[in-house]
């Protein structure tokens, strides 16, 4: 509980939700109705610019970038908006997307997702967007990543399988 | 977080939720999908046995062999008992189309176009509505037939049938199927003799593609197999992998990366080389289509021809296959009328004319280098090594019908592939990629070919009731803002004199007195009726007087087939319509059926008969009658040579059951009975003997007109002269795009799409950009003297200078608006994609929208 308080005080998304509690509720747990799990992933001057760092995110079997973009983003995190985190899978079949060129591409069939606007899929084959996590940062740099937004291709819930 | 709510989860279906087959609503590539349907609160499990994908979601899916149910594959309705339903279409695993499950951006968010009151599917049409004054209120079917039928029914008895006109789709798929293409054929043609009926997306009842079919070479004559096996692909006006998504990349990509050797062995002969194919694309513009043929690594030719001129260039490589002797003499003796032939040599090839002299004009003309297209038409039709034939599939599309004398640069295509025999044999063809899906089952239309241009005959003022089915002409219709314009007029003129008093605003109360000063108002001020049959208000409803709510893909049965193969599938039914709308041949069928009782209470037997035998309770019923009517005298027991002479989309035989059992495998239209067993049996190529469909079996030939630099389009080339060019500095060219499909009458209602395509936008070349201080998202008044509309700006080097290439049809504007009223005299088919503008800079862009919407370019793949 502690940790949720520490979201509703402190996220910059959730001044915009709090009107709607169960919403509110949404974006602070998984779909099996645990807590987002928090991720260390990195520190804010360990990160290059356009160099994207690997992680896993919300657990071990979810490949995702983190990367400092050359400009701001919609919703991107850090003093410039311009560090954001996706899942590294293409949204259309599954393909581990690359990051060239200021946006990830796929190379199975070329989906072209967009990070400086929420993953938005600008061409290609994929009908969802790019699946995004949410971040936070603190007074050291340092970078958690704190939620998923969108489902990660090949699964039917972000929520770790429990077993 | 994000533009719109995601979903982190979705449901399983449970091993006993409802299954169907079905078939994407939207491209000619025709992608199938399996639908789930269970009630809420009853998911499965993520086990293997626990759901009804029989897959086991305890780990992740694998890339590429897994199944892809992703967020926009699920939704949640409610039928009409009341209760809420999940709702999962997913890619069929076992359809020949899109082959392991592969899906694009559009077909894969079938299940978020699902009604549902619950969400912003919700704006469907649900009743009928009638316009009262400036509201429209909803009345029961039985009024609604009432009104329809007194009106029209009025019209041909005071003025004949040439006073009613419509607009109807004539496609398959989503909003079309034989049920739906029969259904208002029944009772516009067979019924009402409406010879100014005009297709959904043209202005009359013509073919597109008459330049081919006049050959004797129907224009879907490969299969898509031919794709994998093919030496060299030729995609001309053609951006397949936005159009034809996953023909594309199914399909084309894997053999251009050389990975359907084995599938090729087994059809070439022993010796023959193979390899990866090449491609040549064929677009004023650098497409994705061409980045992507590029980026899988394969030899890629792009030659861009300046807008308008492509059968001068087709005509050209056809000389230079001549020059050349690229062509193979014995085909063209046996199987093309050598008479007409000559023709084709004279006007066509000009071989009277040098050599040098045709490849110099034609490089002035097209703008393409003498070398590109002398390379082109080696890669086209040399021989490989061994002496074998090359193996060429050429595919055209909207670039090539839309264009100047598109019968001219259909036919020019056509013969280059008959020329090249890039025809009948396995890896080659020579014909349309598609737009829509197929599924044409009508009686003959009534009028003349070529067709009247209906749109511009409504604008003049002539007809009286003007019934659009289907179709959203305020946005498709060329000379758009004209058009709106005048239909405007015409539709508010009759509204005002409804009213029954000069002073006051009110309008007679019942059906049959409503319909009555309706008649007299149509006389009085030379008004229009306007009926708007449709899923959703369109633009084109905001002037009705009458709406009818119809229903959509899933909501009844449809049988269609794809271009690409034309493979015939059943589109099941898995949903309830919204409210009381109804599907469109059920609409025709009330309405034929009202107009038999009032002709028999009239006494004339003559025409009411016209109108009987539409007593259809089912889309099953409609096809037998179909059936009945079209085919009842025609032989389908014929081997495959003799498939070129049946009606390419026959379905002779077929009924629900028969495809229910054959599931995503469907038949191949023509659908034959086999000789020997009388089983049915479907079509690969058309013309696998090179029998033709004329009476002698020969493909005939056609001698081009001569090339006049625009001049029978005045109407474009009025901007031709150097003043035209100083006020109207920039071509101007519009088409597709990825995300939306035609209208997007479905995406505009999903945030994600909306979101991605916000406004209506045009392509300017960088150096034009600079040159006017424009930045990607900027805003531009474009304007000529058609019709204005502003434009978000993409700079992109897709275009080159001095070109701009609009998104089609936008609901904040269509690029219509800025068409020329030309149309091709062969064939009353339009140039939609060559006129002239002028552009002005409005102040910057729209901040919301450069915050949200990705601009960067969609043809650079890195
Ligand atoms: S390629 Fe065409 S048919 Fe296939 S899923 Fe996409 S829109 Fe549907
Ligand atoms: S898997 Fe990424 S585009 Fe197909």
């Amino acid at each position: 509980m502690a940790l949720a308080r520490r979201f509703l005080m402190q996220s910059s998304v959730a001044a915009g939700v709090l009107a709607d509690p169960v919403l509110a509720l949404a974006a602070f747990t998984m779909p099996d109705g645990r807590l987002w799990p928090q991720v260390k992933v990195g520190n804010v001057k360990d990160l290059e610019q356009s160099k994207p760092v690997g992680f896993n995110y919300p657990d071990e079997k979810s490949p995702a970038w983190l990367v400092k973009l050359s400009g701001a983003a919609y919703e991107g995190a850090g003093p410039d908006s311009n560090i954001v985190a996706f899942s590294a899978i293409c949204t259309h079949m599954g393909c581990p997307v690359e990051f060239v060129g200021d946006r990830f591409i796929c190379p199975c069939h070329y989906s072209m997702f967009d990070p400086a606007k929420n993953g938005q899929v600008y061409q290609g084959l994929a009908s969802d967007y790019l699946p995004q996590i949410a971040l936070e940062i603190d007074a050291a740099g340092d970078i958690q990543a704190v939620r998923m937004s969108g489902l990660v291709w090949g699964r039917v819930s972000d929520a770790p399988v429990r077993t | 977080m994000s533009t719109y709510r995601r979903k982190e989860s979705v449901p399983l279906p449970p091993k006993d939720a409802a299954s169907y087959n079905t078939v994407c609503q939207y491209c000619n590539v025709g992608c199938g999908y399996k639908v789930y349907v269970w009630p809420d609160g009853a998911a499965g499990g993520a086990a293997a046995d626990a759901n009804a994908f029989g897959l086991d979601f305890t780990s992740p899916q694998v890339a590429l062999n897994g199944l892809a149910y992703t967020e926009s594959m699920h939704s949640v309705i409610r039928k009409r008992d009341g209760r809420d339903y999940h709702v999962a279409i997913v890619p069929a695993k076992d359809s020949p189309i899109n082959l392991l499950g592969n899906h694009s951006s559009r077909g894969g968010s079938n299940a978020t176009t699902t009604w549902s009151d619950s969400r912003s599917t919700r704006v469907r049409l649900h009743y009928p509505l009638l316009r009262v004054g400036d509201t429209f209120n909803a009345i029961p079917w039985a009024d609604a037939v009432e009104l329809q039928a007194r009106v029209i029914k009025g019209v041909l008895d005071r003025y004949g049938s040439d006073q009613l006109a419509a607009k109807i789709y004539d496609h398959g798929g989503g909003g079309g199927g034989y049920e739906n293409t029969y259904g208002t054929g029944r009772l516009l043609f067979t019924g009402l003799q409406m010879k100014y009926t005009g297709i959904h997306n043209r202005p009359g009842y013509s073919s597109e593609t008459w330049g081919t079919r006049d050959r004797g070479m129907h224009e879907l004559n490969y299969t898509a197999q031919d794709a994998r096996l093919a030496d060299t692909i030729v995609l001309w006006g053609a951006n397949s992998y936005e159009t034809a998504t996953v023909f594309f990349a199914a399909h084309m990509m894997p053999n251009l990366q050389g990975a359907t050797t084995e599938e090729k062995k087994k059809f070439y002969n022993a010796t023959e080389p193979m390899g990866p194919a090449r491609m040549i694309v064929i677009d004023p513009r650098i497409t994705a289509t061409v980045n992507a043929a590029r980026k899988t690594g394969a030899q890629v030719m792009h030659l861009r021809p300046n807008l308008g001129t492509d059968y001068m260039l087709a005509n050209a490589m056809a000389r230079v296959v001549w020059e050349k002797k690229l062509y193979d003499t014995t085909f063209l003796n046996q199987h093309t009328d050598m008479k007409s032939f000559a023709d084709y040599k004279a006007k066509s090839l000009q071989a009277d004319r040098s050599y040098e002299d045709m490849l110099a004009e034609a490089e002035r003309i097209t703008g393409v280098p003498r070398a590109d297209i002398e390379q082109a038409a080696t890669w086209i039709a040399e021989r490989k090594k061994g002496g074998f034939l090359q193996r060429t599939l050429i595919l055209y599309e909207k670039g090539v019908i839309w264009n100047y004398r598109q019968y001219d640069t259909v036919a020019a295509i056509a013969q280059l592939g008959a020329l090249t025999w890039s025809v009948g044999r396995p890896g080659t063809g020579t014909g349309r990629q598609g737009g829509h899906q197929e599924g044409y089952a009508r009686p003959g239309y009534p009028g003349p070919k070529p067709p009247p241009d209906v749109d511009k005959y409504v604008q003049s003022g002539q007809g009286k009731l003007f019934w659009v089915i289907g179709c959203n002409p305020y946005l498709a219709a060329q000379n758009n803002q004209l058009f709106r314009k005048r239909i405007g007029e015409r539709t508010a003129a009759l509204g005002r004199f409804l009213s029954v008093s000069a002073s006051q605003a009110g309008e007679p109360g019942s059906m049959a007195e409503l319909a009555a000063r309706i008649l007299d108002g149509v006389e009085k001020t030379n008004g229009l009726f306007l009926t708007v049959q449709d899923i959703y208000q369109t633009e084109t409803a905001r002037d009705a007087h009458l709406i009818l709510p119809a229903a959509q893909w899933g909501e009844a049965e449809l049988c269609s087939l794809n271009c690409n193969s034309r493979l015939l599938r059943l589109y099941d039914r898995f949903m309830d319509p919204p409210g009381d709308a109804r599907p469109d041949w059920d609409i025709h069928a009330m309405i034929g059926r009202r107009l038999e009782a009032l002709y028999t209470a009239d006494g004339k037997s003559d025409v009411s008969k016209r109108f009987a035998g539409m007593d259809w309770k089912s889309g099953e019923d409609v096809l037998a009658s179909a059936e009945k009517d079209l085919y009842a005298s025609a032989n389908t027991r014929v081997p495959a040579s003799e498939a070129g002479g049946l009606d390419p989309e026959g379905f002779k035989g077929v009924t629900y059951a028969f495809l229910r059992e054959i599931g995503q495998n469907g038949i191949q239209t023509p659908v034959r009975m086999d000789p020997k067993t009388g089983e049915l049996v479907g079509t690969e190529r058309l013309y696998p003997t090179f029998k033709f469909a004329t009476t002698d079996g020969k493909f005939g030939w056609y001698g081009t007109r001569p090339w006049d630099d625009h001049k029978s389009a005045a109407a474009v080339a009025k901007y031709l002269t150097p003043e035209g060019e100083q006020s109207y500095p920039f071509w101007f060219s519009m088409g597709r795009n990825q995300i939306i499909w035609q209208t997007a009458y479905h995406q505009r209602h999903l945030a994600e799409k909306a979101a991605t395509i916000p406004l209506p936008y045009v392509e300017m070349s960088p150096e034009d950009a600079s040159a006017m201080g424009f930045a990607s998202g900027d805003m531009a008044s474009i304007n000529n003297e058609e019709g204005n509309g502003v434009f978000a700006v993409y700079v992109t080097d897709s275009v080159p200078k001095g070109m701009l290439f609009a998104i089609m049809y936008h609901w904040l504007g269509t690029a219509n608006s800025l068409t020329s009223p030309y149309t091709d005299p062969m064939s009353t088919n339009p140039w939609y994609k060559g006129t002239r503008v002028a552009v002005h800079k409005l102040a910057g862009p729209l901040p919301s929208v450069i915050e949200t919407t990705s601009f960067l370019p969609v043809n650079d793949f890195g």
